[in-house]
């Protein structure tokens, strides 16, 4: 039976190998690539976030993991512990009172791991940037990778914003910066 | 017919002007409930309008020469009832003011007699107002007293007023009402994080929305935060 | 005395906790299974709104409104105008009603629908919230449409509301009611007869009606105690007396009858829709409201029967276009005061079980 081209896998040839190498690795079905790339794809592939939910951008982000938008096919699984959890989501507004326990919990996360300030409150403090009490914008306590903007944003821009965070991860595994 | 109406009230409010009774044909046109009752009240009590007059003018300095409303001179004169059976019980000075907002009576109370009147509109089955729907304080800086606003519901005679209480900013002190309605109790501490009222008899006097070592009062007029730099951080525990 | 000796212990549930929906800290003292003491904590996403609308136009605080109570968006902006448009006695043209009340009851049906799925999600059971979460998502859909948003709507305006309806809108809406009308039995085939379910929730966390009533409690929570307290009833805004519906009321008081008012409020508001949508008037969508407002120097309060609770604006005006004091009532807050009562002398289980039926949010608990 012929197989379908589109299922087949890609050519690829190795540098420093002859062609009937790169052949024989192709149809034990090995892939050769540096570990730290290998890493990156695993680790992007199942990203963990902590279910870390502070205000109207947690209804959204709870809507993206419900049935509608399924967070679960990019492998992305809430998690209740910071300890299991790769990427911390920040998902509303960050109070002063709130502030310090969210820097505690980022440091109980184990390494790799990645912050996303979801909206534009986690991002800037947003429409209460002049407020007594809020901290204007999460990346004054911990490190953030990506920004989503949006208040709150939809569920799509949760996924996008995810998606360019795996992205980031395997740009990063190959040991090249990330394009501003 | 609607169309004029609303067309007279964009005109009156735009021109800042409060003569809300300067069109009967409005109050008509209301939702029944909200003044029928009241007004059926105050018809026995026609001989009480001169005194009602006066003191919604003496609460609204903005207002004018047109015709008051007549919801709240029914209203006001609900509130002069309440404060006649106010001072038969308790004595004279309970109450300092008396007036209305809308269909709302209203009445200030001496802050020394706070609790005992509050106590005594809750039991008294003429009264009977024993469901709590709003604690507010305010803070009227040029005045210089903050104002705590309770409005309280009779679910029994379906009435609704609005007992208020005025406290020296400086010196803000004023009796806890958590014995008498448990319903109060956070809203107290509320007030007191936010306003710096002190509830004396309060079972747990502690900040609420802010934390312990929380530098100011931020819902008062002269709060800054710029001044007003926390002592400590967020309580991390 | 037993000679076994147990030790009271201390556990801090929260602020980040899974099942307390949102930044919400309880200290409990426990005693083996036994709650001996509960302190809540909250504040956590106090964000100063109160302050903050004092330095805003009313038109401008309407989309603080929105944030309070994030997942029943459209009634608190309803609160708002209302209250400003019983300061300044405006007519709200009919068509505006209309909508006002068709957007109002599906907000409250879902609100209610979250309830649902995370309530149920707590205790365990993770189908519901799937399903929950699809019906919800339709409403969001029919929300989007006529105003853009799929959380934070900012549709009501001082005087009427923002956008008309597009075309097609109302009958999308007649289609939806009709089909979630036949989608509620199913929730109750699913859920209300499920032994487990019921065992974790009859008889637990049960308030007296005049607890209820002394600690200002509102809405499901004050039903659900056999008392009949519905703003929309008991003191009628808007235009709900034309429409009939009934008030659902509890009789136990415990965390079964509050799921089951729940259920059976979505089912009065599809009512309410379902009458609406077939006599929506055409006209305009806003009264004739100045560009700037101004509402006449007083007190003035008003509540409304949130998804919650009793929701209340309390605006002291010197005037000005700004309000001199904003304070919210806000149902949640007041409703948790309770917690404390009810959670003592009960196991550390059926802590979850209680905390979720008050059904609070900490947007409106904290302000």
């Amino acid at each position: 039976m012929e197989l379908r081209p589109d299922l087949t896998l890609p050519v690829i040839e190795y540098e420093g190998l002859s062609a009937e190498e790169s052949a024989d690795l192709r149809k034990a079905g090995i892939v050769l690539a540096p570990l730290e790339q290998i890493k990156g794809w695993a680790r992007s592939n199942s990203l963990w976030p902590l279910s870390f939910g502070l205000a109207c951008c947690a209804i959204e982000m709870m809507a993206t993991g419900a049935s509608h938008y399924d967070l679960d096919r990019f492998g992305i699984i809430f998690r209740a512990s910071p300890r299991q959890s790769d990427v911390m989501i920040v998902a509303g507004t960050v109070t002063k009172k709130m502030g310090p326990l969210l820097k505690r919990l980022y440091d109980q996360m184990a390494e790799p791991k990645w912050v996303v300030a979801m909206g534009s409150c986690a991002t800037a403090g947003g429409p209460y940037v002049r407020s007594y009490s809020v901290v204007k914008g999460v990346d004054q306590i911990v490190p953030v990778d990506v920004y989503i903007p949006g208040c709150p944003p939809s569920p799509p821009a949760l996924i996008y914003g995810l998606n360019k965070l795996q992205e980031k991860i395997r740009i990063e595994a190959a040991g090249k910066k990330v394009p501003v | 017919m609607p169309d004029d109406v609303t067309e007279g009230q964009a005109e009156r409010t735009a021109a800042e002007k409060q003569a809300v009774a300067a069109k009967p044909a409005a109050t008509d046109a209301k939702p029944a409930a909200e003044a029928k009752p009241a007004a059926t009240d105050a018809k026995p009590v026609a001989e009480a309008k001169p005194a009602a007059e006066a003191k919604p003018a003496a609460a609204k300095p903005a207002k004018a020469a047109p015709p008051p409303d007549p919801r709240v001179v029914a209203a006001t004169a609900v509130a002069e009832q309440i404060k006649a059976s106010l001072e038969r019980a308790l004595g004279p000075g309970v109450v300092d003011e008396t007036g209305a907002f809308k269909d709302v009576p209203q009445l200030v109370i001496a802050s020394g007699k706070w609790l005992a009147a509050a106590r005594f509109l809750r039991d008294e089955p003429e009264h009977a107002y024993t469901y709590v729907e709003l604690f507010a304080g305010t803070d009227y800086k040029d005045k210089g007293y903050i104002e705590v606003a309770l409005y309280v519901q009779s679910v029994a005679n379906n009435r609704f007023i609005n007992l208020k209480v005025r406290t020296p900013r400086d010196d803000a002190k004023l009796d806890s009402l958590t014995g008498l309605f448990p319903g109060v109790n956070w809203e107290e501490r509320e007030v007191y994080d936010l306003l710096g009222v002190v509830f004396t008899g309060h079972p747990d006097l502690r900040r609420i929305m802010m934390w312990e070592g929380w530098n100011g009062y931020p819902l008062r007029k002269d709060y800054s935060p710029f001044e007003n730099i926390p002592v400590k951080g967020g309580n991390g525990s | 005395m037993c000679a076994l000796r147990s030790e009271e212990m201390i556990l801090n549930v929260g602020p980040q906790h899974p099942s307390t929906h949102g930044v919400f800290r309880l200290v409990v003292t426990i005693d083996g299974e036994q709650i001996v003491d509960a302190d809540p904590v909250v504040g956590y996403l106090h964000r100063g709104t109160e302050k903050l609308a004092e330095d805003l136009q009313y038109v401008q605080i309407i989309p603080y409104t929105d944030r309070l109570d994030y997942v029943a968006s459209m009634l608190n902006n309803y609160a708002l105008c209302h209250t400003v448009e019983y300061a300044l006695d405006l007519e709200v043209p009919a068509r505006a009603e209309y909508l006002r009340i068709i957007v109002m009851e599906l907000q409250r049906v879902a609100s209610h629908l979250l309830f649902l799925g995370t309530y149920l999600l707590d205790l365990g059971a993770m189908s519901p919230f799937l399903y929950a979460f699809q019906e919800r998502e339709q409403i969001i859909m029919l929300f989007n449409e006529i105003c853009g948003a799929r959380l934070t709507y900012n549709y009501m305006r001082v005087g009427g509301v923002q956008w008309d309806a597009p075309p097609g809108w109302i009958e999308k809406v007649r289609d939806f009611t009709a089909q979630m009308q036949k989608k509620v039995p199913m929730y109750h085939q699913l859920v209300t007869g499920n032994e487990i379910f019921l065992n974790r929730v009859r008889g637990i966390g049960v308030i007296s009606q005049e607890d209820g009533i002394a600690y200002a409690m509102s809405g499901i929570n004050l039903r659900s105690t056999g008392f009949n307290w519905d703003l929309r009833k008991n003191r009628p805004y808007s235009i709900y007396d034309q429409f009939e519906w009934a008030v659902p009321v509890g009789k136990n008081g415990d965390c079964f009858d509050r799921y089951f008012i729940h259920l059976q409020e979505i089912e009065q508001s599809l009512n309410i829709v379902a009458q609406a949508v077939e006599r929506v008037p055409d006209g305009p969508i806003i009264g004739k409201v100045p560009k700037l407002v101004r509402v006449p120097a007083g007190e003035y309060y008003r509540g409304i029967e949130g998804a919650r609770g009793e929701l209340g604006v309390y605006l002291v005006s010197d005037g000005k276009d700004k309000p001199y004091r904003l304070k919210l009532r806000r149902p949640s807050f007041v409703n948790l005061q309770i917690l404390r009562k009810l959670l003592i002398g009960q196991s550390m289980a059926n802590l979850i079980a209680i905390l979720g039926a008050v059904d609070i949010v900490l947007g409106e608990v904290d302000a």
